[in-house]
């Protein structure tokens, strides 16, 4: 527990110092803040550059107009940014040779493993839900009148699909060794998602729900009742993909 | 007692076979000295001792219980320093010292005041920035530091002074001459002068087998012979001095290169002493006499043409 513990610390020592953390931090801190501004903005916007003499009817603004951009970036640029910061946390150890100190030093492979999936959860965390409060926050200064159904599930529903795809990344960073590598195979492994979506009686068992409903469950026309069966298939392949890495890393050549 | 057991290790990388049937062992409180030529399994043996690799054949014991490959309890005993150590660069060299000693599990007092006494052994108790900004030699450094935080019973060093500068070389084998008295030390090199300086055991190593193995002065004594050299001026005092008949009745292996005649002698003194006596009788006047210790360079050359 305490070699956990260090090893974690380590990590995110390392997050800080190689401003990793910081750039998380200040990316979706800056997502937080755009997504109501833009949906307060944005008819504004577009009826400004209009040519003179065409009028365009724009429905006025809503809160939910926020939480669409919210999901939007939180899945396509949130998702991207920490994927593209985490990509290289194997390959860098791998590389320098930095595990054969540890590991020569009786540190178990599981640890280091787990510790890396910690680090990792930990940016996701934090940029995640700081995004969240920042975009809830506004979004009730903008919109006070607006009103959502199962916030939370939606968002916690993105937040775990979140976990499912640095769980992922974590197994391919254990198996190509390289800062590619991980990148390609988590782009695979979204592509093998998407083309599930195209067997109708086998998507809802898709991880792919949990970021591409969220605005029905925000309206009330998705129920957790409907998204179980997703999100037991997130947490199981989250395992799995765990599983599979320990697996690997436990024979893996440092 | 033996600290680490070699039994009939065997490794073969594609068709190539390093290893071959190599057994040695390492007696307590030893500093053993794994001699071979760059490329003869030195670097591969070591990573085998500590899991790193996996052998096709023989086993490891270190302290009496068996290596297996991947997690090995065995590496609580042992403290290694890889022949180019890397460090996370990010930390100063008492914070990798103390995450070191925090994933073995250290009590905390222990791992400070282990600190304070490495980092001041090696010399880098008043250098303050990250590891990134290091030399080579003060990676060196703080190397044999961590692999003796935990207070190992053996230590691995993997080349530790092969490349650095003759300063910090010196430095290196200082500090292994001063860590004798709390552990036991195996050393791998192809630098012959640093065996003679610091070890007292020594395995050679050639086409991944055992060659010999031995006390140094061991060696010394059964395999190599003192000699004595005489130069001259010119060939033909050189040939002169060949046909006086009591060289060629001595019964000792003779060279002759160029201007010089080398005896090997079990008795210099004697065999000197000769050799003056001759001078004397038949006037001729070397340019140089010598007598030269039995060196390890020629052992290492004789067993491993």
């Amino acid at each position: 527990m305490r070699a956990y513990l260090a090893f974690t610390k380590k990590e995110l020592t390392e997050y800080v110092r190689n401003f990793k953390l910081f750039l998380a931090i200040a990316l979706f801190a800056l997502l937080g803040v755009m997504n109501p501004l833009t949906a307060k903005f944005l008819p504004d916007l577009l009826g400004n550059f209009m040519p003179e003499g065409i009028t365009i009817l724009i429905a006025e603004p809503t809160n939910l107009d926020s939480w669409i951009q919210f999901f939007k970036n939180g899945t396509q640029t949130g998702l991207f940014i920490i994927v593209i910061l985490l990509s290289g946390m194997m390959a860098k150890e791998y590389e320098k040779g930095t595990l054969i100190n540890m590991v020569t030093k009786g540190l178990p492979r599981r640890t280091i493993l787990f510790s890396k999936f910690t680090g990792a959860l930990l940016i996701w965390t934090i940029s995640f839900w700081l995004c969240f409060f920042i975009t809830l926050g506004y979004t009730l200064y903008y919109f006070p009148e607006g009103t959502t159904e199962n916030l939370s599930l939606s968002v916690i529903s993105l937040y775990l699909f979140g976990i499912l795809l640095i769980a992922v990344l974590l197994l391919g960073a254990v198996l190509f060794k390289n800062a590619y590598g991980p990148l390609l195979f988590t782009g695979a492994f979204l592509m093998v998602l998407f083309l599930w979506n195209l067997f109708p009686e086998a998507a809802e068992w898709n991880p792919l729900m949990l970021t591409s409903r969220n605005m029905d469950l925000l309206q009330g026309t998705l129920l957790l009742e409907d998204l179980r069966n997703a999100l037991l298939v997130t947490g199981l392949m989250s395992g799995l993909a765990l599983i599979v890495a320990l697996q690997i890393f436990k024979k893996a050549k440092l | 007692m033996d600290i680490l057991t070699i039994a009939g290790l065997g490794k073969t990388f594609g068709s190539q076979r390093v290893l071959n049937d190599l057994s040695f062992s390492v007696p307590e409180g030893s500093i053993y000295g794994f001699i071979g030529k760059n490329g003869s399994g030195k670097t591969t043996t070591m990573k085998i001792i500590l899991g790193l690799l996996q052998a096709d054949s023989g086993e490891i014991s270190v302290c009496g219980q068996k290596v297996r490959y991947g997690d090995t309890r065995t590496n609580r005993f042992i403290g290694y320093l890889p022949d180019v150590p890397e460090f996370y660069s990010f930390m100063t060299a008492k914070e990798y010292l103390r995450f070191c000693g925090e994933i073995t599990g250290m009590p905390t007092a222990l791992i400070r005041t282990n600190i304070d006494e490495l980092l001041d052994l090696v010399g880098l108790a008043d250098v303050k920035k990250r590891i990134g900004t290091f030399s080579r030699g003060m990676k060196q450094r703080l190397g044999i530091a961590q692999a003796l935080l935990n207070e190992p019973r053996l230590l691995i060093c993997d080349e530790p002074t092969s490349a650095l500068d003759p300063i910090g070389r010196r430095e290196i084998l200082d500090i292994l001459l001063k860590v004798k008295e709390r552990t036991t030390v195996l050393f791998s090199t192809h630098v012959l002068t640093d065996v003679e300086a610091i070890c007292d055991r020594v395995g050679i190593l050639d086409r991944g087998k055992i060659v010999l193995t031995g006390s140094v002065s061991e060696l010394k004594n059964t395999h190599s012979r003192h000699s004595c050299t005489v130069t001259f001026r010119t060939p033909a005092d050189t040939v002169a001095f060949r046909k006086d008949p009591r060289m060629s009745a001595l019964n000792t292996v003779l060279h002759a290169k160029d201007l010089s005649v080398t005896l090997h002698a079990d008795e210099p003194e004697q065999a000197m002493a000769l050799i003056i006596r001759i001078l004397g009788e038949t006037g001729l006047v070397p340019l140089r006499l010598e007598t030269a210790e039995p060196k390890l360079e020629d052992i290492f050359l004789e067993v491993v043409r």
